[in-house]
């Protein structure tokens, strides 16, 4: 029986995605929210084949079940078309422990899509940083205090141009729930798409990030408002960026920043830090940045989050 | 038999080719290779007979031994037979995955050639690399020559993919000393083959037309169960083993005890307890000690998980002094010494009759054994005897008087 927390974010890209993929599929769960959370012995969510593997063997693992049917419909041990074959990562496993499986994969063009749930953390252990926590993210093993005001220093790491840059051959492509359609159109095109595809998509946990429950598709969306979350396209025949998706509003990032408690502490000089790092995203998908975010990027015109009315009362439940 | 009438051929090949020979003649599906010396030959004559077409696989460099193991487990869980293998440190850098191999009950098969582990790291052959997996649920054997590689990489996929077992294999044998030394093999008619090795076939493998789910979360209650059940299917395995080998005898005209051999044992009073190329020479210098009238031979292992127990015992407890000789690491272990000290010392001891045991240190950074070291642990061997005790529990020969 599924037991993931409501409103999770991973799970609800994993029904968007079965959707979209349908019945001859093969899901492969390296360990994590969506293998511990979901799966349980005799009682199994998955009405397609599915198989647990290693949280560092998510790229390897999907390329083995591929490189099967390839052998087993040649050698005509398999009759049936050639299944849908994805793995359904975490960005733990995705962007640290499992980066180089999945590099492998798709460096070797098997037929499979891999998809990153991005929630940003190790949640399922308890919330730890991953590679893929942004600036400023309070977890447990980024806890913010008098040394390290911001919590986490570092910024994220560019998962999904890592993989389009070193694998320009597959199709690799970003997506959050705030976007179903658009979502799911991007695991159509990566499973039609021979050869391997890699996804990478903004799954907010709320245990983590610390919001209300119902605003799990709200965010989806608020992350991508304020540029923090540049959704887009790589096209592995021009091999070029397709960065026409555009959100509907621009939004300053405190908008964002303000509904979730991981970024309570935060103080205004950190979110003008933000600001800047959002303003350079929009600017790399060619994007004008309006003057209005570019003032917000001067920290005496923004509140410390602390004393934010929304953020004060999820902060304390931190 | 209508195989029996068969033309066969022999080749010039050495351990590493002969492993290839023998999954190219079972047919292999998937095959993930990552290049560590010494058993990369395995790989490297694979990917030729790929190229040539003489085999249809799906040939996979892979980007670690991590990811050859978790490649070799989903092939194998999608219902491929599958061929991998690796080396000294490669084995451990992908020990993650043996025990999820295990317990998912898929009949990877795993060639290794034994090297060293760093340090010394050193390109010899030791057998601590496959020896520090052995708990994990690995069907494991050492081959001693290359026809006996070929052969037991034909058995090890006729007993881990029996439906009464469902259970990795690795198939051992020494770095260089069996790996690189080039002898004469007789390689079958794949008529033969065919007839001692049934088709992969996985009872529930990931197949969109059956779903299944592999591996799920489970409470702690629920775990019991499911590793009692993989602890069943090795002690079960025994049964198949001993089948398979009547079958290969019967096809293929080669008999071997499944367990262990037994070189000039009759009247035999101390013995040597070994696993591996090293018992090739132990035979030389047996003949000659024999020849001087030192009572003594050989027990060698061929299979150590499942462990023979009760085998062992029963051969062990006919001698008076035993020499076990390790080619392994157990630092800090019972004896101070090897592991398979310890494990021959539980074997025997419910026995009336134990012998002497002795661990010797030896084959160690891959050195070869040489005859005066076996002349040298006789002698051991034989004055502990005489004494009726020994002088201490582990020797590292070469390192003493």
């Amino acid at each position: 029986m599924p037991s993931t927390c409501a409103g999770c974010g991973p799970s609800i890209q994993y029904r968007m995605t079965s959707k979209a993929s349908g019945d001859n599929t093969i899901l492969v769960g390296p360990t994590g929210c969506m293998y511990v959370a979901n799966s349980s012995y005799l009682c199994t969510p998955y009405n397609v084949p599915w198989a647990h593997t290693q949280i560092g063997s998510a790229g390897s693992f999907t390329a083995g079940v591929a490189a099967a049917y390839e052998a087993m419909i040649r050698k005509g041990k398999w009759k049936g078309a050639f299944p849908n074959i994805i793995c359904e990562a975490g960005d733990g496993s995705a962007s640290d422990i499992g980066l180089g499986s999945i590099s492998g994969a798709l460096y070797r063009d098997h037929d499979c899509l891999i998809i990153c749930y991005d929630n940003e953390q190790y949640a399922n252990t308890g919330i730890q940083a991953s590679s893929r926590t942004p600036y400023g993210g309070m977890t447990t093993f980024s806890p913010p205090g008098p040394m390290v005001p911001e919590a986490k220093k570092l910024f994220p790491k560019e998962l999904a141009r890592m993989m389009a840059a070193g694998h320009p051959h597959c199709y690799v492509a970003t997506a959050t729930v705030g976007y179903p359609i658009d979502l799911m159109n991007k695991v159509r095109k990566g499973l039609n798409h021979k050869g391997a595809a890699f996804l990478m998509i903004y799954t907010p946990c709320q245990k983590g990030f610390v919001y209300e429950t119902p605003r799990s598709i709200d965010l989806g969306r608020l992350v991508v408002e304020c540029g923090l979350y540049p959704i887009w396209e790589w096209n592995p025949q021009t091999r070029e960026y397709d960065y026409s998706f555009r959100p509907q509003h621009m939004r300053p990032v405190s908008e964002y920043l303000k509904l979730q408690g991981r970024f309570g502490h935060l103080h205004a000089d950190h979110i003008a830090t933000l600001q800047k790092f959002a303003n350079a995203q929009w600017r790399m998908m060619d994007v004008e940045v309006p003057e209005a975010l570019v003032r917000a990027t001067n920290p005496e015109t923004i509140a410390d989050m602390a004393s934010a009315e929304a953020a004060a009362a999820v902060a304390h439940t931190v | 038999m209508a195989t029996a009438t068969m033309a066969r051929k022999t080749v010039r090949i050495n351990g590493c080719v002969a492993a290839a020979q023998a999954a190219k003649y079972a047919d292999v599906d998937v095959i993930t290779a990552y290049p560590i010396r010494p058993y990369t030959a395995t790989m490297m004559a694979l990917a030729q007979m790929v190229a040539n077409g003489e085999l249809d696989a799906e040939y996979i460099v892979a980007d670690s031994e991590h990811s050859q193991l978790s490649i070799a487990h989903g092939a194998s869980s999608s219902g491929a037979r599958v061929f991998t293998g690796s080396s000294g440190v490669g084995v451990q850098f992908g020990y993650e995955l043996y025990s999820p191999i295990s317990g998912s009950r898929m009949p990877v098969q795993m060639m290794i050639a034994d090297r060293t582990l760093d340090p010394p790291g050193d390109f010899g052959s030791e057998h601590t690399d496959a020896l520090s997996t052995r708990d994990m649920g690995w069907l494991m054997g050492w081959s001693c020559d290359a026809q006996e590689a070929f052969d037991n990489h034909l058995l090890a996929y006729r007993i881990g993919e029996d439906a009464r077992v469902l259970l990795p294999q690795m198939v051992c044998q020494d770095g260089f000393f069996v790996s690189h030394i080039t002898t004469d093999v007789a390689l079958p008619d794949s008529g033969q083959v065919k007839e001692f090795l049934p088709p992969y076939k996985h009872p529930y493998p990931l197949d969109p037309r059956h779903p299944v789910s592999h591996g799920p979360q489970i409470m702690p209650e629920q775990g019991p169960p499911l590793q009692l059940e993989r602890a069943r299917a090795m002690e079960g395995a025994t049964t198949v083993i001993e089948e398979a080998h009547d079958d290969f005898a019967r096809i293929f005209g080669r008999r071997y005890d499944p367990w262990i051999e037994e070189f000039m044992t009759d009247g035999a009073e101390v013995v040597f307890f070994m696993q591996g190329g090293h018992a090739v020479t132990a035979r030389h210098a047996i003949r000659h000690l024999r020849e001087r009238g030192a009572k003594v031979g050989l027990v060698r292992l061929r299979t150590i998980r499942p462990y023979p127990t009760d085998r062992v015992m029963d051969s062990l407890s006919r001698f008076k002094a035993v020499g076990v000789v390790e080619t392994n690491m157990g630092l800090g272990s019972v004896s101070s010494g090897g592991s398979l000290y310890a494990e021959a010392c539980a074997a025997l001891y419910e026995s009336d009759t134990r012998p002497l045991v002795l661990s010797f240190m030896a084959g160690m950074g891959g050195e070869a054994i040489v005859l005066k070291e076996f002349y040298w642990m006789t002698n051991k061997l034989l004055e502990a005897q005489k004494r009726g005790k020994i002088e201490k529990r582990t020797h590292w020969v070469g390192f003493e008087e």
